[in-house]
């Protein structure tokens, strides 16, 4: 069964800390492209670490998926330039 | 005291951003697995370190604001003691357990949102783990976020 605990604080959680992301300060630059290798990055660690708050549902990390979700959607709903 | 290393300033922020989930992780198993709002905090502020650390105050993609850590430690700190109240009116002693259904009147959907199918169900430790995890993170960053603005100061003044 899935829990939606995880999935739904790990989404707010994400939010929160995800809208103070901003990316036009510093001198390097992060293109779409890379914000789609961290994106495959962090799939691949909820992978490994298994069905981790709740192992009795999906095997991947919801809750590790669902806040890297809402880093980039807070990032890209929320974040405001300096 | 910001770095000049060009693969410190790739690496550093999907680092930090990978950091930062695996302690939203940890916040929220805490209360079945080893870990929990003070650990997972301070993973969430390890992350945010880092890209302080390496970027430097000012030119951070994560840095936060006065406002926003004032929020977010008043948020943390008045859940935690309003659980905590509801476990002195409820069950007689400050925060004490009285699991999620609260005075008969939580609705059951709400209940099951993070109910362990185990019998040892934890009640409102998941809530009160988020709530210190808040708390710690924004108070950790805001120590590092505050030397550096120190140092920054000192260095301007010599």
């Amino acid at each position: 069964m899935l829990s939606l605990g995880p999935i739904i604080f790990g989404l707010i959680l994400g939010l929160i800390i995800g809208s103070q992301l901003k990316l036009n300060v510093n001198d390097t630059n992060f293109t779409l492209g890379a914000f789609v290798v961290i994106f495959i990055a962090g799939i691949i660690v909820a992978w490994q670490s298994g069905n981790y708050p709740f192992y009795t549902d999906l095997p991947i990390s919801t809750a590790f998926l669902s806040a890297l979700i809402g880093i980039f959607v807070g990032k890209l709903i929320f974040a405001r330039s300096k | 005291m910001s770095q000049n290393s060009v693969i410190l300033k790739l690496i550093s922020l999907p680092i930090s951003i990978i950091l930062i989930c695996l302690g939203v992780m940890t916040i929220l198993g805490g209360h079945i697995t080893p870990g929990g709002g003070f650990q997972g905090g301070a993973m969430i502020a390890s992350g945010v370190i880092l890209s302080i650390l390496v970027y430097g105050l000012g030119n951070s993609p994560l840095e936060f604001s006065h406002a926003f850590i004032e929020v977010l430690e008043s948020v943390g700190a008045l859940g935690f003691i309003i659980f905590g109240l509801i476990g002195l009116f409820v069950g007689g002693f400050f925060l004490y357990n009285v699991g999620t259904d609260i005075l008969n009147v939580v609705p059951a959907s709400i209940q099951a949102i993070l109910h362990y199918p185990d019998v040892t169900n934890a009640g409102i430790i998941p809530y009160l783990n988020i709530f210190v995890g808040l708390k710690v993170f924004v108070g950790l960053s805001s120590i590092v976020i505050a030397f550096e603005g120190f140092k920054k100061l000192t260095e301007e003044g010599e």
